[in-house]
């Protein structure tokens, strides 16, 4: 069968997976129809509703990319202040970071084959 | 048909070769024709490519002698070891071609929209033809002076076509970059093909396989290939300059860059288990690849959340993809010298590797593509500029779903098939492998969440009211991609038996590729 790809202890079938994703888009497509038959969408239903507050423009209102997890970069802040300071940007680093990755590389296979 | 693909290797790389010094001429005349001639020229390169495909799949590896009086004659009449230069094309070699093949084509598609409004076009595509000729030869030779001279023909033409919107300040930092970081990479091969040169007077990879003796200086040759390869593919700690570089390309080329990278990680594969295969320290290689693999998932990822850049967001993640293959093949390798364990596991998580190598050749240049597509009518990269343009960019926000829950392993997209056959291999090596695994995934899906809200969601901007779909070469070349990866989608195990396995096998058998040369004698 060329739907199924074991993996050598399991197996993966999209063509399951692709089956069971449609029967579940017809379920909710069933209960949608049962929904409000009101609703018309160019008037005042379709605009946001805030408590009665005046709304914000767009471009207010847009979460920009800048706040979003700032939790996880809090509480990893260590670890970026850590891993940013390696990003310097200048190119002299990067080649000395090739020289010292190529070096231990070396070495370490010298000395695997002493070993060895 | 049968001449046609007796001399398929060396075509394949002679058209676009060919093809890039017509475009002068015939672009100075009609900007139309250039164009056809372009897509053209591709379009057979991909009928040549499955032809040779299909034909290794038959009758094995192909092999391409130039200047002999037959494509086969590896070894000349009076000589003992091959001489002259050899194309040697595998299941690998044929994998990489095909992957290399499509998204060139995609890429000069997309370009057509994509970069019409600027000057010094038809530049423009003779670098890019160059490009495909350097990376169709870096996938196909057998020699290693040859592998060298393509690596440089790949480069050059890269370091140009990153800098060729000339109008931007950083697209110049970027070309010198890549072009520095590139010439260190191949003075570095260069030295260490010298090293070998020096003590077996070859360069054929098959005859050198053969006579290898795993001396003090075949190990310094071995980590300067191995290191200065891994620092072209973006390998953490050598990914500095990856971000730099390809987040200022063309999309298109960034597209295009992504699996010249692969094209190195391709040749770093080679190496250690063709050339070096019968002598390497093969649990130590493996162990410094599955550690650097590991650091380069882990560090890509967090690198890239951190982003506000939409295209250095999606570079920090093609290093982030990459070290999965790293570590697939890595584990491969490892245990390359224990039969049972090659066996229970080992050919599972190189698959699983080369796999990943295939879906992300389609996922990533897609992304790309997309980044491309925002930059072209928002003028910016900056996602915190950005919103809403779901209402007016319907197509590119659909492909960009499509290449998302792909690159995030969510299923039934073909990221998760090579991914479940990482993780349900690398396990047996050490769990912690899988566990890193999975954990880059989550954040891989995060990170391109949040890119999603940022730039498609949330209603329409003022700023963007006049923005409209991309032109539709742009769109056809995003669809190509996402083409190939519903194909994969739906059919991973015929992908998987009919390039997978073989790939994978061509790499473990190294007798094989030393035989189709040295036993090819009249």
């Amino acid at each position: 069968m060329t739907f199924i790809l074991e993996s050598g202890y399991a197996f993966w079938n999209p063509l399951i997976w692709i089956i069971v994703f449609i029967i579940v888009m017809v379920i909710v497509y069933f209960f949608r129809r049962r929904g409000q038959k009101g609703y018309k969408k160019d008037t005042d239903q379709a605009q946001i509703f805030l408590c009665g507050e005046e709304v914000p423009e767009a471009e207010q209102r847009h979460i920009r990319v800048g706040n979003i997890y700032w939790g996880f970069f809090e509480t990893l802040k260590e670890y970026y202040d850590q891993i940013l300071r390696l990003h310097t940007g200048i190119i002299n680093d990067y080649i000395l970071w090739f020289v010292a990755v190529t070096a231990i590389s070396v070495i370490v296979l010298l000395i695997a084959g002493l070993a060895k | 048909m049968a001449a046609l693909i007796t001399h398929s290797p060396i075509l394949i790389i002679a058209i676009p070769l060919a093809a890039a010094f017509l475009t002068i001429p015939i672009g100075m005349a009609s900007r139309k024709a250039r164009n056809a001639l372009v897509i053209g020229s591709l379009t057979f390169v991909v009928f040549l490519v499955f032809a040779l495909a299909r034909d290794i799949s038959i009758n094995g590896i192909h092999l391409y002698t130039l200047g002999a009086t037959s494509p086969d004659l590896t070894i000349p009449t009076g000589f003992m070891v091959p001489v002259r230069i050899i194309l040697e094309v595998d299941g690998m070699s044929i994998f990489m071609g095909i992957i290399w093949s499509i998204v060139s084509l995609a890429a000069a598609t997309y370009s057509l929209s994509h970069i019409s409004s600027e000057t010094g076009q038809t530049r423009f595509y003779t670098l890019l033809l160059l490009m495909v000729t350097g990376g169709f030869g870096m996938m196909f030779t057998g020699d290693l002076f040859n592998f060298f001279v393509f690596i440089e023909i790949a480069s050059i033409s890269g370091a140009a076509l990153i800098s060729f919107r000339t109008r931007f300040a950083d697209t110049q930092e970027g070309g010198f970059k890549y072009i520095v970081v590139s010439a260190i990479a191949s003075l570095m091969i260069l030295f260490a093909i010298g090293l070998l040169y020096a003590q077996y007077n070859l360069l054929n990879i098959g005859a050198l396989a053969q006579a290898i003796q795993y001396t003090t200086l075949d190990k310094i040759a071995l980590a300067l290939l191995l290191i200065a390869l891994a620092m072209k593919t973006g390998m953490v700690p050598l990914h500095l300059w990856f971000p730099d570089s390809y987040s200022v390309a063309p999309a298109s080329i960034t597209g295009m860059l992504v699996i010249t990278s692969h094209a190195c990680m391709y040749a770093a594969f080679r190496i250690c288990f063709t050339l070096y295969g019968g002598v390497i320290n093969a649990p130590v290689v493996g162990w410094i690849i599955i550690i650097f693999g590991l650091l380069t998932m882990f560090v890509g990822v967090t690198m890239a959340v951190f982003q506000k850049d939409v295209m250095r967001f999606m570079s920090y993640h093609a290093v982030s993809q990459l070290g999965y293959m790293w570590v697939g093949v890595g584990v491969g390798l490892a245990v390359l010298g224990n039969t049972e364990l090659l066996a229970t596991y080992g050919r599972d998580a190189m698959s699983g590797g080369i796999f990943h190598i295939l879906n992300h050749a389609m996922y990533k240049p897609l992304l790309f593509f997309t980044g491309g597509a925002l930059f072209h009518y928002t003028g910016t990269r900056d996602l915190t500029k950005m919103g809403g343009l779901a209402h007016k960019m319907k197509w590119t926000t659909i492909l960009y779903i499509i290449g998302t829950l792909s690159i995030s392993g969510i299923p039934p997209l073909n990221g998760f098939s090579s991914k479940i056959l990482i993780y349900e291999s690398v396990y047996q090596f050490h769990p912690i492998l899988t566990i890193t695994g999975i954990i880059v995934s989550i954040l891989t899906l995060a990170s391109f969440t949040k890119a999603f809200h940022s730039a498609f969601m949330g209603a329409e901007l003022p700023e963007y009211k006049e923005v409209k779909e991309v032109p539709k070469s742009m769109i056809i070349g995003m669809v190509i991609l996402a083409a190939g990866i519903v194909f994969v989608t739906l059919f991973p195990s015929l992908v998987v038996d009919w390039a997978i396995h073989p790939a994978a096998d061509a790499l473990i058998d190294q007798g094989a590729y030393i035989n189709a040369v040295t036993g090819a004698i009249p």
